[in-house]
């Protein structure tokens, strides 16, 4: 049995629909959300920063709100990744380490998780950007998930490995633009999955709530299992798994129906 | 009450930033919208760059001008900035019935509450809208979300010029606590003044008052003060094609004056209307707001609460003629008089004295029963059949 230490939980916790769909008890406010999912999760990602920049006073809150064994994977501001100002963008890389800096010396800080957009291909300018920002980022545990499938690359991986960044495994629909599924281990320190869902037609929609329509099944998830994350546990040390098919608390569904699999499979990953 | 999410979207410089998406030479230098060739002519508005440079709404355009020289100067042009807002809101539509469109300045107020199925979570609808506004129109709204319209429109005012915040529900006193009063709408610059009399100057040092202390200090006001300094405003979006109900009524004087009989005869005469309108209504007022136009086009208003709600224009000038007092700082003539009595409810029930006829009948109860016996005779013989003696004073 590998060391390695799985953590498996959703993208976002605070949805009101998860309340309609049973996963939270009616008419749960939004403040109580994180303790109440908590208790069934170790880890969650923060996707709200994505949108806003994150504030040490607001994360020390949502931080104070879980058990100190509970992680954070923090997505990184769009202004770092899809809507790159050239002139400010390092003081808006200095404001982030501010934010999550609660997370950071509390020990509950899992990934920084730099996600960029499908429109971010492989050519100089992106690279150099991408090397300037993890530079920027240097010291936190990075993870980048690509969306273009330029990015599938042996050397791309041999660069992050010399940097020590994860690079992101995603599951998501079977479109020829897309990065493709793969297990590849870019360091030692995590490995971390991503499962978008597979609805092709919700995904070119450009519309979350149909984007993120889908339910795996419970072969469509013993195959990841099989294949990708047994072998990635014996190369990693921690690894991290998220379920961003949030919608109609579907997310929540898959994350405890794939714990209950991995432990079936002789995994045993990090409950709460 | 159930959880509500409020997106506010506000357009910093509205004027100037319309203007400079039409005329995109305007973005070299500071830019300041006032209507030049007027005698008195004060700002409208300024972009970023001109209030950086010490340029303020309503200052005197010489005086902007001398503390930001290089700046264009551009006449309002009021129907350019109604039609950006249209476009405005023309994006906003699909993602909810409630929408709040509460000026033509470049503010929007949604509630997305429950449309979270249809349209994924909040931040996301107001960063999409944001989005389209900006590759359609050019301009770029800050964008909040919060669980209800106060917390929201401070949210805004926090980021200015360009940004973005979200406030989660429960957040809302520890995101106000380490703000400036002055900052929270509602607060007027003379409840400031009290404020700083007892050394007052951020939320969290006011709001351990309790409504009782605050009372004593601002009167009627004072529970609408202790509820904005915790955040709380249960008031609803209202969707722009129902506007709230109200009774308004409004004066244009032949000649701009600053007569004051004339301006008071004008208010009481303002009254007498919307309290006739009300009362045929069958509804009795709340809250009421003065407005007073000045020659030179700078607007005030102002409104308080009327407690207890009424329809008796006896009781509604008073609170009209408070108002106006404090609005009637400037030395510069006065062209327009409007009054608008809204928060309708249907008047209070009243307990009723055994014992007020006679020479010793309060002065209330007279006034009360006055207005009723008023009405009767002018339906049957004619608006003028009856006046009270201030009207023909003038």
């Amino acid at each position: 049995m590998s060391g390695c230490l799985l953590f498996v939980g959703t993208s976002g916790y605070s949805y009101t629909e998860w309340a309609a769909a049973g996963f939270y008890p009616q008419g749960t406010p939004s403040a109580r959300m994180l303790s109440l999912y908590a208790k069934r999760f170790s880890v969650t990602e923060l996707n709200y920063t994505w949108y806003q920049m994150p504030r040490a006073d607001a994360v020390e809150r949502q931080r104070s709100r879980v058990h100190p064994g509970f992680l954070f994977a923090v997505k990184l501001t769009r202004t770092l990744t899809h809507e790159i100002d050239p002139k400010n963008w390092k003081n808006d890389a200095a404001s982030y380490r501010d934010g999550i800096a609660p997370l950071l010396q509390a020990g509950q800080l899992a990934a920084v998780l730099i996600q960029l957009p499908p429109s971010f291909a492989r050519t100089p300018g992106n690279r150099k950007y991408l090397a300037a920002l993890t530079a920027e980022l240097e010291g936190l545990p990075l993870a980048v998930e690509f969306r273009h499938r330029s990015w599938a690359d042996p050397n791309v991986f041999g660069e992050l490995e010399k940097r020590r960044i994860c690079l992101v495994s995603v599951d998501a629909p079977d479109l020829p633009e897309l990065f493709p599924p793969l297990d590849v281990i870019t360091s030692a320190d995590l490995f971390y999955i991503r499962f978008h869902g597979r609805n092709a037609r919700g995904w070119r929609s450009g519309k979350m709530h149909l984007q993120f329509d889908y339910s795996y099944s419970d072969d469509e998830l013993k195959d990841w299992i099989e294949k990708r994350v047994a072998p990635m546990t014996e190369k990693a040390r921690r690894g991290i798994l998220f379920f961003n098919n949030h919608v109609r608390a579907q997310a929540p569904e898959n994350a405890e129906r794939l714990i209950r699999l991995l432990k079936e499979h002789g995994l045993s990953p990090n409950v709460a | 009450m159930r959880e509500r999410f409020i997106i506010h979207f506000n357009v910093a410089d509205f004027a100037a930033a319309v203007e400079r998406v039409v005329t995109p030479r305007l973005r070299e230098r500071p830019l300041v919208i006032a209507s030049e060739g007027t005698p008195r002519a004060v700002v409208y508005d300024m972009s970023e760059d001109a209030y950086r440079n010490g340029v303020r709404k309503k200052m005197p355009l010489r005086q902007a001008l001398g503390r930001c020289p290089g700046a264009a100067v551009l006449s309002p042009n009021p129907n350019r900035y109604k039609r950006a807002m249209e476009a405005f809101l023309e994006h906003a539509l699909p993602y909810s019935p409630r929408i709040e469109v509460t000026d033509t300045r470049g503010h929007l107020f949604l509630d997305v509450t429950g449309t979270g199925r249809l349209f994924g979570p909040p931040p996301d609808v107001a960063w999409r809208i944001r989005k389209q506004v900006r590759a359609a129109m050019g301009l770029d709204p800050i964008w909040s979300v919060a669980p209800n319209k106060l917390t929201a429109k401070v949210a805004t005012r926090m980021v200015k010029p360009a940004g973005e915040y979200i406030i989660g529900a429960g957040e809302e006193d520890a995101f106000l606590a380490p703000l400036p009063l002055h900052l929270l709408p509602g607060i007027e610059p003379g409840d400031l003044k009290r404020f700083s009399d007892f050394n007052l100057t951020v939320v969290q040092e006011a709001s351990p008052l309790s409504k009782d202390h605050l009372a004593v200090l601002f009167g009627p006001r004072g529970t609408a003060i202790h509820d904005a300094l915790r955040g709380i405003d249960p008031s609803p979006v209202h969707p722009f094609t129902q506007a709230p109900p109200a009774a308004a009524a409004d004066h244009v004087f032949g000649e701009d004056t600053n007569t004051r009989a004339f301006l008071e005869t004008a208010l009481f005469q303002l009254m007498e209307q919307v309290g006739r309108d009300l009362r045929k209504q069958g509804l009795a007022a709340g809250r009421i707001r003065v407005t007073l136009g000045y020659s030179d086009g700078i607007q005030a208003t102002r409104h308080a609460p009327v407690s207890p709600a009424s329809a008796n224009e006896l009781h509604l000038f008073p609170a009209a003629a408070a108002l106006f007092e404090r609005l009637w700082t400037r030395r510069v003539r006065v062209r327009r008089l409007a009054v608008t009595c809204d928060q309708l409810t249907y008047p209070p029930p009243v307990q009723q004295d055994l014992f007020t006829f006679g020479p010793n009948m309060p002065k209330e109860v007279s006034r009360d029963r006055l207005i009723p016996v008023m009405d009767a005779v002018r339906n049957r013989f004619g608006k003028e059949a009856l006046r009270f003696g201030r009207m023909l004073a003038a």
